[in-house]
């Protein structure tokens, strides 16, 4: 009739999870949150890779002027449209040496077709150098340096990916568009999670009219056609205004993308957890709104949420690409991957010079870099997955 | 706030007696919305007038089948769900009284440190993200008792021990413990602000029968350490016979009967409560008891039956039944029943 006696001590199930421990010590403390997630990261080799080509890129534009023989702002007439040029180990002659070179190239008429080509003048070797002073920059904004990762002889010039229509460095152009390019989709991708967030949460956690009412809203701003919406916005941005500006009015425009489809998200994982016994626990414990909010429910969508930036950068990136291109976007003095592409949008000038259009190899390692990033990050951030 | 605050002086001292949570009339309704315009078409009477008292130190069970609105009743006593209707009267330790029902959550909070609750289930009472560290040194934070990490730690490793779990573990995540390691954190985080009464809600229901019986001693035994006054809600007659004093039997959101645990038991004056009795097994192999099957199922509590709520399954009902609603009979010894027939009745008990 009555439970039965207890036949261990109240001591017993931790006794035994004593006994079964191995790491022992005073207040030892397992694994956290973040150290579960990194170490299930760390074994997807592709979401590593994603995240490496993001560094490399991250690094090449930080330092861009490190990575550029001849300041990218320099105009020279003297070398409009110059093609790659070849790092050579070989000479006219036939002789191989261990150093690199390259010759300078000269404009000349094709003999036959007395059409105008970039030929190379084999007088004269100019010798390659690395960590060759040159032109004077700062570092970080505030270092003066004059190092640069390599460089020619006096006289000779390296354009390893040509030069534009002004006759700048190519890809010294690409690393510092790298910095528009990245800062602009990361702020713009911060401002739409930051939005999706708090309307998320507002809506979930409240529900009744204010939740209605936030839905309905996001309804009517999905179903406004982005694509116009964007060249109206990025076309009334008047151009004489600050580039800082102008950064943030565009960030804020791309950040339109996606603050609608995080705040559902939200909205369902907040949903989800606000009935759970935990945040009733919390309640009854006396925890705030705010308290409840930030300590028991974002922590669960945080995971989500860092997973759809990552996989929303990308989209950006190539939203503002397109934009730029099309000459609404960022405009000079800031310049983007999309916008150094805006000289190949004439058939005739791409078919002359079609290594204009390497910067697209930029866009192309930026996103899928970010979407390997954001799969490998969605994987991980789920603790309740078999690990 | 001041209107609702008594002093004993104001009020007679016989009426307060060792009444530490007076609970009148209480009534929990949740509006059933339909249609685009979410009109409200009807009420779930989870909770439709439940009145008991609870006295000082004692511990009270809360019987009833699921759904008949047990763990609602715990749950709207503390103002998890805001009360349709009733009153909870608290007696505070300075002998003054205080109307919870009708306090600001921010008046509220400061009962909270001396009303807790624990939960049925430890798999998703304790959130999975927090050590359980943070876990039960939480309340402390959140009633401003201390923000220094060491006066945490150090209260978090007394309440550890004294639930019978390693303060080493402070640093580990609820999933790195069994269930019933689980319910003995959930239970030091109750005690970590030194509550006056706790509600546990089926503490022990999601535990293997194994474990139940020593989280059951440890409550008991914490119980009567530190004088805490205990509404035990279960649905199992049998673990609620082993640690409370007094008994209420809750059907369909009213209480039937509420008597001693013993006497209840042995002269349960309700249909409901003599059959519930009897489902109990018992003990001794060789004692061969009646078992009552009670006929159909529980009501709907959107539309419960009219009169007695218990007769459309009751054996003894008669066309009074039907049409009038019970009142609640005093069979003396402070034994009530919410039956016609309440003192007439013989009903078969535990021998």
């Amino acid at each position: 009739m009555t439970v039965s006696q207890p036949t261990a001590s109240p001591q017993a199930d931790s006794a035994l999870a004593e006994a079964l421990d191995v790491r022992g010590g005073w207040q030892e403390s397992s694994e956290t949150y973040f150290q579960l997630v990194s170490r299930r990261f760390m074994r997807s080799r592709i979401s590593l890779l994603g995240g490496l080509m993001i560094l490399m890129l991250a690094i090449l534009s930080i330092f861009s002027d490190f990575f550029s023989p001849t300041d990218p702002t320099e105009i020279n007439m003297q070398a409009t449209f110059t093609p790659p040029q070849k790092v050579r180990f070989t000479n006219v002659q036939g002789q191989f040496g261990f150093r690199p070179f390259t010759y300078l190239q000269v404009y000349d008429f094709h003999p036959e077709t007395l059409e105008p080509v970039w030929v190379d003048d084999e007088s004269r070797e100019y010798l390659v150098k690395f960590f060759v002073k040159g032109w004077e920059y700062k570092l970080l904004g505030f270092i003066p340096m004059d190092r640069h990762l390599y460089g020619v002889q006096d006289g000779g010039t390296v354009y390893i990916l040509g030069t534009d229509k002004l006759g700048r460095d190519l890809f010294g152009r690409m690393c510092q568009a790298g910095r528009i390019s990245l800062a602009l989709s990361l702020f713009a991708g911060l401002i739409s999670i930051t939005v999706g967030s708090v309307l998320g949460v507002i809506s979930g956690y409240y529900m009744g009219w204010i939740d209605g009412l936030l839905q309905r809203f996001v309804e009517v701003v999905q179903s406004i056609p982005a694509l116009p919406l964007w060249m109206a916005l990025a076309s009334v941005v008047p151009i004489t205004w600050d580039p800082l500006l102008v950064f943030v009015i565009m960030a804020s425009i791309f950040a339109l993308i996606g603050w609608t489809v995080l705040a559902r998200e939200v909205r369902g994982k907040v949903l989800a957890f606000r009935e759970t016994d935990f945040i009733l626990a919390a309640k009854e414990m006396g925890a705030s709104d705010l308290r409840v909010i930030f300590r028991h429910l974002y922590p669960h969508a945080l995971s989500h949420v860092i997973v759809v930036l990552t996989l929303q950068i990308p989209q950006i990136i190539l939203a503002e690409a397109f934009l730029s291109f099309l000459g609404l976007g960022i405009q000079e003095p800031l310049i983007s991957w999309g916008y150094l592409m805006r000289d190949s949008n004439s058939l005739e000038t791409l078919g002359v010079n079609p290594w204009i259009l390497s910067p697209a190899a930029f866009i192309v390692i930026a996103v899928l870099g970010f979407n390997f990033l954001g799969d490998g990050l969605r994987d991980a951030a789920d603790p309740y997955a078999t690990a | 706030m001041a209107a609702d605050v008594r002093t004993a002086a104001s009020e007679p001292e016989a009426r307060i007696g060792d009444t530490i949570l007076d609970v009148r009339d209480l009534k929990q309704w949740f509006p059933i919305r339909r249609g685009l315009l979410q009109r409200v078409v009807g009420h779930v009477k989870a909770v439709d007038g439940v009145s008991f008292r609870l006295l000082e130190r004692e511990s009270l069970g809360l019987v009833g089948e699921s759904g008949c609105g047990k763990t609602t009743a715990g749950r709207t006593i503390l103002r998890l769900y805001e009360p349709t209707g009733g009153e909870v009267w608290y007696t505070r330790e300075d002998g003054s009284q205080v109307e919870l029902t009708s306090l600001t959550p921010q008046e509220m909070k400061v009962h909270r440190r001396e009303l807790r609750m624990i939960f049925q289930d430890p798999f998703s009472s304790l959130n999975p993200r927090l050590t359980v560290m943070d876990i039960i040194g939480e309340p402390l934070v959140i009633h401003g008792v201390t923000r220094k990490r060491a006066e945490i730690e150090r209260r978090v490793a007394e309440l550890m021990e004294a639930v019978g779990l390693n303060p080493n573990y402070m640093g580990r995540y609820p999933h790195e413990f069994s269930g019933g390691q689980r319910q003995r954190i959930g239970l030091a985080r109750t005690l970590s602000l030194n509550p006056r009464i706790i509600i546990a809600d089926e503490p022990v229901s999601a535990l293997d029968v194994s474990v139940q019986a020593q989280v059951l001693n440890l409550l008991q035994e914490l119980k009567e350490q530190l004088g805490l006054t205990l509404l035990f809600i279960a649905h199992d007659l049998s673990v609620v016979e082993h640690i409370c004093d007094r008994i209420a039997v809750m059907y369909l959101g009213h209480i039937m009967e509420i008597d001693d645990a013993e006497n209840l038991l042995r002269n349960p004056a309700h249909p409901y409560t003599e059959a519930l009795v009897s489902a109990v097994p018992p003990a001794d192999p060789d004692v061969r008891m009646e078992r009552i099957i009670l006929e159909g199922d529980v009501p709907s509590p959107s539309n419960p039956p009219t009169g007695c709520v218990f007769h459309p399954r009751c054996r003894y009902a008669e066309d009074v039944c039907r049409t009038e609603f019970p009142p609640m009979v005093d069979l003396g010894d402070s034994h009530l029943s919410r039956c016609h027939f309440a003192a007439d009745l013989e009903l078969q008990g535990v021998e």
